[in-house]
């Protein structure tokens, strides 16, 4: 079973997307072979339901980070290796012979630049794999890093190759001269060896993920969290924030079985939106074994995560914004009514209707699914009297508020959680420094 | 006085948009002339607050309404155009420049200069005829334009021009007349003949948006003279909407704010920018889409339906809002009569301060006469205050139906306060608390 993540969730908490400036993921794509993106890719697009696996990989990202080793290879390079070995290569040597008889032949009479790309290709080749060797040889990676070792072992045999230990060390200016040294070059790699330099090639991508991403990690000092087995059922984090915002004001955050809901109430700007997303974002990236933004995390395996922010009001969907809502929210207590033990974020939850109607409904949906104890709820509303009915009869929901101090007449917010519903009545203030009634009854 | 709107009432009602099909300018941007629609963007920029001057455009595109056709060829208008737009005097082609070599070198090689004043002159004759002929078939006595029309018709009955009107167009003129003519039409009567195309120009508009009236089934208002508040709108509907349900309004001094309930999809936002949209344009003197109108005039008109976050700022969005509600204070103190728009008043900030800022605001809103404000809101509880401590307010709200589970909106206006309350409905229709009572609780 995968994680639960549908594309409203992803939307809000801005995780994938290569292409948006702001998005989790291209806060991590900083690798540098196309080969590393698509490996972060399936990463983002899969994070991981075992404990165990999950500790292994973030271990592997703060040894990575702990040893603050580079990327060792050239990028262009990989990428010409990259292309020279996806190149059909017919699977025979006498497919392999006519295909470089041929490029000679087409680059003599037409200076085709085929053979020219094929040199290349096999040059890059020879040059990643004595950078390759080198590394292996110098770097005791499997040493520092114990996961490695059976993936190094495997590795350090192919150099043992006799093929490959004897042509590595030729001149390069005799390869590109002499097709039948070409030949012989493009056989070990496309033909005889191939395997085994695909197998580099994927080592080197895996390479330049955890070095760029623990290189992230070191400059934004984020941490590594540690996964526990579903059934402890905790979250505890110490200066929780957003990755990407520099500077944020961190908060401590827990949920329990005893205390798995937290009402959140506070002004618009106080930061409502930011703190549920950035624990979201913490849920998901810790899932993935990434860093979190945080001091420290500890968090139970979820099925999934459910989040609700930022609803826009969509008036061409034909379905009120209203009943929109509502489906969704119908929709998560259906998956946590069958057990599946979810993170579910809601921001304003039916803002769309009339204040009676979102007083009820908020009560209502807060109370109904507060008693599923393996889900962890956090829940913002700008209903506060909600929270006043919930704290007599509910003592396993958390109230917190995000508050707004006045200075003077400007409010300022200092993004701290703070236990309680917020009491803040700044609407009315603003209203009076701005002297509005006054300047109305100037007739 | 001018008519007083600003950025934020022109994006919210869409009047000019990026893209200009969306806009309620492209639906009148139907004009013949480049010129016809650089004029028609003026008048959205400058509404009038003035019933008479109002009265008169209205007036004016009723006349011209049985014009079907512009009588003028645009291309023409162009080089026109073009031609009085150079008033470089190298250009000016002497009179006794008509020399052999001159000539000679004509044939070998076209002058372009000279071809340009002959192409000009000839379009600008063709004009001047082509606006006589058309003033000559128009009833100019029952035009409402008298002061417009006066001056053309002044500037055609100029000795130098008149003389024009006999020469025929296609004729190739001789060097020397030429010469006389582009000296005559480019240097000393170039402010009179801009007038002349600024008048056709105004032609174009006036027959164009008659014509786009006419398909579209446009009605035209009429203006009222400033103060008594009054607003009588009968069939109004959203000009964009391919099957608008039209609404009637009723507003005067007695009933000067108008108190807007209901769910968040039955048209409480395209209602606002249907109103606004009719009295901004009833301003400009165009044709509005309802089937009636009548309004007293305003010194201008302030919306605020789409309120951005100014995140960037870091201003909130209630704050916004506040800044907002005070800048329509401030316009109003200055004893401006205007017409106000504020859907979801205060709609950023806790229920508790919305709801005493929204009884606070409309109070104060309600003691302001001559005015017009429209104000909507999910907070109904302000509505049982207002409706014992205001006399002025008109309550009405766009009421939902439900059919089944689905709910249905009549986009129909009705008297009162909602008290639909379907919200927890839908939620109870769908089972959402069932499901959750009924789970396997851990």
């Amino acid at each position: 079973m995968s994680f639960i993540a549908d594309q409203q969730t992803l939307d809000d908490l801005n995780i994938l997307g290569k292409y948006k400036p702001n998005s989790l993921f291209s806060f991590f794509n900083e690798v540098k072979t196309t080969g590393g993106e698509k490996l972060l890719e399936e990463m983002f697009h899969a994070p991981l339901m075992d404990e165990d696996e999950i500790n292994r990989r973030s271990k592997t990202f703060a040894h990575f980070q702990h040893c603050k080793i580079a990327f060792p290879f050239d990028a262009a390079e990989v990428m010409a290796m990259e292309n020279y070995l996806d190149e059909e290569a017919g699977g025979n040597l006498v497919s392999l012979t006519f295909q470089i008889f041929r490029k000679q032949l087409l680059a003599t009479l037409m200076k085709d630049e085929q053979l020219q790309t094929l040199v290349d290709g096999i040059m890059a080749t020879i040059g990643i794999l004595k950078a390759a060797k080198r590394l292996f040889a110098s770097l005791s990676l499997a040493e520092e890093i114990p996961f490695y070792k059976g993936q190094m072992d495997e590795i350090k045999l192919v150099f043992e190759n006799a093929d490959l230990k004897n042509y590595l060390d030729e001149d390069p200016a005799r390869i590109s001269n002499s097709g039948i040294h070409l030949l012989k070059f493009d056989r070990l790699f496309r033909l005889k060896l191939r395997a085994a330099v695909l197998n580099i090639l994927a080592f080197i991508y895996e390479l330049d993920v955890y070095t760029t991403v623990a290189a992230i990690a070191e400059r934004r000092s984020l941490s590594y969290a540690k996964a526990l087995p579903k059934e402890s059922n905790v979250f505890i984090a110490e200066e929780l924030r957003h990755p990407a915002i520099e500077h944020a004001v961190g908060n401590p955050v827990s949920f329990r079985q005893d205390s798995n809901v937290i009402f959140l109430t506070g002004a618009n700007m106080a930061g409502k939106s930011t703190f549920m997303k950035s624990y979201g974002i913490a849920i998901y990236l810790a899932h993935m074994g990434f860093p979190v933004g945080a001091s420290s995390l500890l968090f139970s395996i979820k099925d999934g995560i459910y989040s609700s922010i930022n609803v826009p009001d969509n008036l061409r969907l034909g379905y009120s914004h209203f009943y929109a809502e509502v489906l969704r929210v119908k929709n998560v207590a259906q998956d946590v009514s069958e057990g599946k033990q979810l993170v579910v974020i809601f921001d304003e939850l039916f803002k769309g209707t009339n204040v009676k109607d979102a007083y009820d409904a908020t009560y209502e949906v807060t109370a109904a699914f507060s008693s599923y104890r393996r889900c962890f709820f956090v829940i913002s509303t700008h209903i506060i009297e909600v929270g006043n009915v919930l704290q007599q009869s509910h003592p396993h929901i958390q109230f917190t508020y995000l508050p707004t101090v006045m200075l003077g007449k400007v409010p300022k917010y200092t993004y701290k959680l703070t236990q309680g519903i917020t009491e803040d009545r700044q609407g009315m203030t603003i209203i009076e420094n701005e002297d509005i009634i006054k300047i109305l009854n100037i007739f | 006085m001018v008519f007083t709107t600003d950025q934020q009432t022109l994006d919210d009602l869409k009047i000019f948009s990026r893209n200009s099909g969306d806009s309620i300018y492209g639906i009148f941007n139907k004009t013949f002339t480049r010129g016809g629609s650089a004029l028609l963007e003026e008048m959205f920029r400058y509404p009038f607050s003035d019933s008479e001057i109002i009265n008169t455009r209205l007036a004016t595109f009723q006349f011209f309404a049985k014009i079907k056709t512009f009588p003028f060829d645009t291309a023409q208008i162009d080089i026109a155009e073009q031609y009085l737009q150079n008033v470089d005097e190298r250009t000016k082609i002497s009179a006794d420049g008509d020399r052999t070599a001159n000539r000679l070198s004509n044939l070998v090689l076209d002058d372009v200069n000279y071809k340009f004043i002959q192409r000009g002159v000839a379009a600008l004759i063709s004009l001047l005829k082509a606006l006589c002929d058309f003033m000559g078939d128009l009833d100019t006595e029952h035009a409402p334009h008298q002061k417009e029309l006066a001056d053309v018709l002044n500037i055609l009955g100029e000795e130098d021009l008149g003389s024009l009107l006999e020469v025929s167009a296609q004729e190739r003129f001789s060097y020397a007349r030429l010469s006389e003519y582009d000296l005559m039409l480019r240097f000393k009567n170039r402010l009179e003949l801009k007038k002349v195309l600024l008048y056709i120009y105004h032609l174009d508009v006036y027959v164009s948006v008659a014509k786009v009236a006419a398909t579209e089934g446009f009605c035209y208002p009429r203006a009222l003279v400033a103060g008594a508040g009054i607003l009588n709108l009968e069939g109004l509907y959203h000009p964009k909407l391919v099957h608008p349900i039209t609404n009637d309004l009723h507003l005067d001094e007695s009933k000067s704010v108008l108190f807007l309930t209901g769910a968040n999809m039955a048209g409480k936002s395209t209602f606002m920018k249907s109103l606004g949209v009719a009295l901004f344009l009833a301003h400009m003197g165009f044709p509005v889409p309802a089937s009636s109108m009548e309004f007293s005039v305003m010194d201008g008109i302030f919306t605020t339906i789409n309120l951005p976050d100014n995140l960037s700022v870091g201003n909130s969005h209630f704050y916004a809002e506040v800044l907002r509600v005070k800048k329509i204070a401030k316009e109003l103190s200055l004893s401006r009569r205007l017409f106000v728009i504020i859907d979801e008043l205060f709609r950023g900030t806790n229920v508790k301060d919305a709801y005493e800022a929204t009884i606070l605001i409309t109070e104060a809103f309600a003691r302001r006469k001559g005015s017009i404000f429209v104000i909507s809101t999910h907070i109904i509880e302000a509505g049982e205050v207002l409706k014992e401590s205001c006399g002025n307010v008109d309550f009405k709200y766009l009421p939902t139906v439900m059919s089944g589970n689905t709910p249905i909106y009549t986009r129909k206006l009705k008297s009162g306060i909602t008290a639909d309350r379907h919200g927890m409905l839908i939620i109870n229709n769908e089972g959402i608390l069932e499901i959750l009572k009924n789970g396997k609780i851990t």
